[in-house]
């Protein structure tokens, strides 16, 4: 029974560094309608930066946050407004851009690395937790709550500000997000900042737990949109639970079935989804299908 | 205008009458013709249909390990193991696209590189059939039979022969219903339904067809490198986006933009690979990241686009 619950702590801290990935991507893919294949990236980014502040500043990794998140967010606006501004409504050429700057992303890490792994000193990998007479890794468990914390701040910010119901409206209808007078290509300034800075977050809060590689992003980002097919297109909480599912679903089926089928069971995860329940746990209905139509 | 392309073809064989016995060039030439003729195929689905699949590494595979498979175990000639290979890999990906095909744009792109990683993780872990990570190696033996030659040109004009036919498959399709059903099921789902186009068939069948000429590449591509392991077979930037890419550059959905891309990009990288290779690690990957932004910024179109258009304006301007 020990063994159990283990595996289902395991699973959930997981599921913790899934959410924390998956928030800023399916924000972006909700209200800007992009589908970011470098968000690994910039979770990616963001560690080494991390890495940096640590190793060169000698700034803790957790205080370093308040400087790499924000940091990240101006970079986003950057991306944003020279590369996918311009190519809003073409999906194909989207795609195109994106996973261009993921290869660019990738590569310029490597070549400046060049290909030497980095990993984080100080200890705090080390470091375990006990809970309810279990062991934990104390820096998942940092994780796990961040993410928490983050998914109910952004949830409020949804709900309660003024910018938060601009995107929502643009979410629900551009054009008639437009009509209201919503700044639509600021609101998906502000979102592409705002994903690219949890980005940020991720990649600082995870850069004690992994050892850094100009690859790693790529770890990320396919379980990411396993989540965000799971959790519904645009959802705060669908991205949070199903990164949770995700996460307990790939801790279960390592232990009981074998680790290095993990992608196979993204993947099924995937396919289910998409048969059974295509717009995901949260999502609005037929998501999948309107959502991307123009609306300009 | 069938002669228009034979003429094309024909240019495009040029460099390998100029350039025969110079094995560093001829090889440089091999793989384009084989990337041209792939992009070809993915043009297939993913320009003339507008079903952005990153997912065609999977039928690449397939036809790859297929035909070594058949060679090692059965002694198959890899000229009949193409067509099981070719068979396979339609199979498979009418299988896949059945429930793929429900989601569009963006959505059916992230689902076939999911469908991409799963296989490659299967390839990794089934190791009875495929070697696993370690790969299958086809030993060289030389023989028109066994399609493993020693002189570099007959890979050449193999690979061109592949490629001719390809583009000729391309050339009657665009004409043919299918290919007019395809066009409208890119411009407009919905009108092509309301028109009374069986949308789903229209692409099932664009998929098959262009997974079937995947398969047969990737078919040519085992006897050729004759070393198969997962990470080469299923490389996003390597294979699947590869295909993409070279279209994007060439011109997605016109009929010789794959080819054009793939002399233009297959050279470009070797060269840059050589170039930059030794001191930047990644830096010809850079470079082609920086195309890839690029052209989908400033040349949507392609080459072929663009000269398509330049040369209307021109024509236009004689008219006034």
């Amino acid at each position: 029974m020990e063994t159990f619950f283990n595996i289902l702590l395991s699973g959930i801290l997981l599921g913790g560094i899934y959410s924390l990935v998956s928030i800023g991507l399916n924000l972006i893919f909700g209200v800007v309608r992009i589908v970011n294949f470098a968000q690994g990236e910039f979770v990616m980014l963001a560690m080494y930066a991390t890495y940096f502040c640590t190793t060169h500043l000698g700034i803790n990794p957790y205080l370093a946050v308040f400087l790499v998140a924000p940091l990240m967010f101006l970079f986003g606006l950057a991306v944003q407004r020279t590369v996918l501004q311009p190519l809003q409504n073409e999906p194909m050429m989207q795609i195109f851009a994106t996973f261009g700057l993921l290869i660019l992303f990738e590569n310029s890490m490597l070549a400046l690395t060049r290909g030497e792994a980095y990993s984080l000193s100080g200890g705090y990998s080390s470091v375990a937790i006990s809970l309810f007479g279990l062991k934990a890794s104390g820096v998942r468990v940092v994780v796990f709550f961040a993410a928490t914390g983050i998914a109910l701040a952004l949830m409020l910010f949804l709900q309660r500000t003024m910018p938060g119901k601009a995107i929502r409206a643009v979410i629900q209808d551009r054009q008639a997000a437009r009509l209201m007078g919503i700044n639509v290509e600021r609101t998906y300034l502000l979102t592409f900042g705002l994903g690219t800075a949890l980005a940020g977050v991720a990649g600082a809060l995870l850069a004690p737990i992994y050892t850094l590689s100009p690859y790693i992003g790529e770890n990320f980002i396919l379980a990411a949109f396993a989540v965000v097919v799971l959790g519904g297109l645009g959802s705060v909480p669908g991205a949070y639970f199903g990164g949770l599912i995700v996460g307990l679903i790939e801790s279960f089926a390592g232990f009981y079935i074998d680790p290095a089928l993990k992608q196979a069971i993204w993947f099924i995860i995937f396919v289910a989804v998409l048969v059974v329940r295509p717009s995901g746990l949260m999502g609005q209905i037929g998501a999948e299908e309107v959502g991307l139509r123009e609306q300009s | 205008m069938l002669g228009q392309y034979v003429g094309l073809l024909l240019l495009a064989c040029a460099p390998l009458g100029l350039m025969w016995n110079d094995p560093y060039w001829i090889n440089i030439l091999a793989y384009a013709y084989l990337f041209g003729a792939l992009a070809a195929a993915w043009n297939i689905i993913g320009g003339f249909g507008g079903q952005f699949s990153l997912g065609h590494g999977v039928f690449f595979a397939i036809g790859a390990y297929t035909v070594a498979r058949l060679y090692l175990d059965l002694g198959l000639t890899p000229w009949l193991g193409i067509f099981p290979a070719a068979a396979l890999a339609t199979l498979v990906a009418v299988l896949i696209s059945w429930p793929t095909f429900r989601l569009r744009g963006p959505f059916f792109a992230i689902a076939t590189m999911a469908i991409n990683e799963a296989c490659f993780a299967l390839a990794n872990y089934t190791d009875r059939l495929t070697g696993g990570p370690r790969g299958i190696l086809v030993p060289f033996r030389a023989g028109f039979s066994n399609m493993i030659f020693i002189e570099r040109w007959k890979y050449a004009l193999l690979t061109f022969g592949f490629m001719s036919i390809t583009v000729l498959i391309t050339v009657l399709l665009r004409r043919s219903r299918l290919g007019h059903y395809l066009l409208a099921v890119r411009e407009d789902e919905d009108a092509a339904r309301a028109a009374g186009i069986d949308v789903l068939k229209v692409k099932l069948l664009g998929m098959a067809l262009s997974a079937a000429l995947t398969g047969a590449g990737g078919g040519i591509f085992a006897m050729y490198v004759r070393v198969l392991d997962p990470p080469t077979l299923f490389s996003l930037p390597d294979v699947g986006v590869k295909f993409a890419l070279i279209s994007l550059i060439g011109g997605i959905g016109t009929v010789m933009g794959p080819v054009v891309g793939a002399l233009l990009i297959v050279p470009v990288e070797n060269f840059l690979r050589g170039a930059l290779g030794g001191e930047v690690p990644g830096g010809h990957l850079i470079i082609l990241g920086i195309i890839l932004v690029g052209a989908s910024l400033f040349l949507k179109r392609g080459i072929v686009g663009a000269f398509t258009i330049a040369l209307r304006r021109i024509r236009d301007r004689r008219h006034s």
